[in-house]
């Protein structure tokens, strides 16, 4: 995908029902795991910086940890090298537009084991991507 | 609910009857069993899902509230009598299964849509829809924001300039946007046997369980 495709679908914002879509209450994919929502793989959070700081940030995090990367114009996976508990950890993250300024960021496991991603999101995930996540005004004052 | 069912357990319908009307095979179905045992009995165990059972199973909280979620019950609770009994359970959740067309998804997709049941998607619905997602998930977007996104999704949606999306408009849309479809296919429905080995298969004697793993 050459350049300008890039900068066009990045600037493709979501429509309502793609919005509506990402709605938990319409996810029943918790009936069938065995653990509850809140110990769930799945990272979400918001940001108003450009997807490309969020694609770079994950690229940092990758080289640091030693995890391979593999990018298209929303989507980031990083794989690690080892082969853990059920084979090698991999991560996906997706990013949607909700307006050219304003992006949510789903983060979930792709392959490997639970354990080892929950750990990876906490220790290594989590705070790479702190400074970057956009907190509702009643932390954060900054408006979207 | 408050009052009491005297209809008893549920009828099990027949395994492979509903594995006709469905994407799922007699296995399938015999796994889902165990599944909806376990949703239907976590509250009271009546041999049906009540809206709380249905909330617990979701978000791990009987009591949380949603807009989605009560869709969801609606639509699987075809009796309309309050509660999910399996041959319900199984023909809804078959819409979700990765084999079923894309039609019946687009199909179902309108009525979850269609709050009031007018048989239209009007603005005021995908704005109450998209408030609710933002409002579940703590994401704050100024109104403007809000009327601008309904405003882009009606211009490409609304062919007929009519203010509201009816289900031919909608079947045009999400062909064209086969992403909005997205939480209607659970990948896990394809291989339910070998995915969840965990649900077990009962032999006729109650205590005696026969583990697969």
């Amino acid at each position: 995908m050459n350049q300008s495709e890039l900068k066009v679908k990045q600037s493709e914002t979501l429509n309502a029902f793609h919005i509506i879509s990402l709605s938990e209450g319409f996810d029943l994919s918790p009936l069938f795991e065995e653990k509850k929502r809140e110990e769930k793989e799945e990272l979400r959070f918001a940001t108003t910086k450009p997807a490309s700081s969020v694609i770079s940030k994950l690229e940092d995090l990758a080289k640091s940890v030693k995890f391979s990367v593999r990018k298209s114009e929303s989507r980031v996976r990083l794989e690690g090298s080892e082969r853990g508990r059920k084979g090698k950890l991999s991560i996906e993250a997706e990013i949607f537009a909700m307006t050219p300024s304003f992006l949510v960021v789903e983060v979930k496991k792709d392959g490997g084991d639970t354990l080892e991603y929950n750990q990876f999101c906490s220790k290594e995930l989590r705070p790479a991507l702190k400074d970057i996540c956009w907190t509702s005004p009643a932390e954060n004052p900054t408006p979207a | 609910m408050g009052c009491v069912w005297t209809k008893g357990q549920s009828r099990r319908e027949d395994p492979s009857v509903i594995a006709d009307q469905t994407c799922f095979s007699v296995k399938d179905i015999e796994a889902l069993y165990e599944l909806f045992r376990k949703l239907s009995s976590s509250i009271i165990d009546d041999g049906f899902i009540s809206k709380e059972e249905f909330q617990l199973g979701l978000f791990g909280n009987s009591k949380k509230q949603s807009l989605f979620a009560d869709r969801i019950f609606d639509m699987f609770d075809f009796k309309h009598d309050g509660v999910i009994e399996f041959g319900e359970f199984i023909k809804s959740l078959s819409i979700f299964h990765p084999s079923t067309p894309q039609s019946e998804k687009i199909a179902f997709a309108f009525q979850l849509y269609d709050l009031r049941q007018t048989n239209y998607i009007g603005r005021d619905e995908v704005k109450e829809m998209v408030m609710a997602m933002l409002n579940e998930s703590d994401l704050i977007l100024s109104d403007e924001t809000v009327q601008a996104i309904i405003d882009k999704t009606f211009e490409e949606a609304d062919l007929k300039g009519d203010g509201k999306i009816d289900m031919e408009e909608w079947k045009e849309f999400a062909t064209r946007n086969p992403t909005v479809l997205k939480n209607l296919t659970i990948p896990y429905l394809k291989d339910i046997t070998t995915t969840f080995p965990s649900f077990v298969l009962r032999s006729e004697v109650e205590d005696e369980i026969y583990v697969f793993s």
